[in-house]
C-alpha cells in the first residue's frame, strides 16, 4: 500500500518579502524530487491565523511538514532538500 | 516595632485604604497589629497576605472564594476537602487561562512580527478589522 503523500505548508502573508522565497525554493525542490510524493501548499497566515498560531508559527516565512512546524525561518536550499528526502526515506522505510 | 502604616500598604500594593480596612472588617485578613496611639502596622505575612488576595482578584475570583483559598493556604495539611475541592478548581481556572494567554501572546507576537517584515506598515491588521465589520 502506497504512503500519503508528505504536506508541505508554507506560511505566508501578504507584504512579505521573504516569503515569495521560500515557495520559490519549494518549487525547484520539487522538480529534483517524486511530485506525486509530495503536496504543498501556502498559508495566508491571516486567513488562517488560528492554525498558524496552533503549529506556533511566529514569523514569516515558516514551513510546516505533515502538520509539524519545521523551519521556523526561511531555510537553505540544501536544509529543505535533505529535510524532504530524509522523510522521504521514512516514509520508504 | 518594624512595619508598615496603612498609606504605606496602599501606596505599595495600589489598595486603597478603605479596602484594607474592609478586608480586616470581614476578617480576610487577620486582625492587624496596632501601635499604641491604635495605628495599624501591616507586617511581611499581612503584606504576603494582601499580595495574594490581590492576585486572587486578578483572577476574578470572589471574596468568598478567595476567604477558602487563605485558609489553605494558612494550614494546607488540615484544610477541609470541600477547601481542596475549591483550590483544585482554582487551579484548573489558572491551567486553562495560561493556555488561552499563551496562544493570545503567540497571537499577538505573530501579529507583531507580520508588521515588522513588511515594508508597506501594517496591513494584516487592516484586513483582520475590515473582516470583522
Amino acid at each position: 500500500m502506497s504512503r500519503p503523500p508528505i504536506q508541505i505548508e508554507v506560511f505566508s502573508s501578504p507584504g512579505c518579502d521573504r516569503c515569495g522565497r521560500a515557495s520559490e525554493l519549494l518549487r525547484e525542490i520539487m522538480h529534483e524530487l517524486p511530485s506525486d510524493r509530495i503536496q504543498w501548499r501556502e498559508v495566508d497566515v491571516v486567513e488562517e491565523l488560528d492554525y498558524a498560531v496552533k503549529l506556533g508559527v511566529l514569523s514569516m516565512p515558516s514551513i510546516a511538514i505533515d502538520g509539524e512546524l519545521v523551519f521556523k525561518s526561511q531555510p537553505s536550499m540544501k536544509e529543505l532538500r535533505e529535510t524532504l528526502e530524509a522523510r522521504l526515506q521514512t516514509g520508504d522505510a | 516595632m518594624n512595619g508598615m502604616h496603612i498609606g504605606e500598604v496602599s501606596t505599595l500594593l495600589g489598595i486603597s485604604a478603605d479596602t484594607l480596612r474592609y478586608y480586616e472588617k470581614i476578617q480576610l485578613v487577620p486582625t492587624i497589629a496596632r501601635t499604641g496611639a491604635g495605628i495599624r502596622v501591616y507586617v511581611e505575612r499581612d503584606l504576603s497576605r494582601l499580595r495574594f488576595i490581590k492576585r486572587a482578584q486578578k483572577m476574578q475570583f470572589s471574596l468568598r472564594e478567595i476567604a477558602a483559598l487563605l485558609k489553605m493556604r494558612e494550614d494546607p495539611q488540615h484544610a477541609r476537602d470541600e477547601v481542596r475541592l475549591l483550590t483544585g478548581n482554582k487551579l484548573d481556572e489558572i491551567e486553562e487561562r495560561l493556555q488561552d494567554l499563551q496562544v493570545l501572546r503567540n497571537e499577538l507576537r505573530l501579529l507583531l512580527n507580520l508588521c515588522s517584515a513588511s515594508k508597506d506598515g501594517c496591513p494584516i491588521i487592516e484586513r483582520i478589522d475590515s473582516k470583522e465589520c
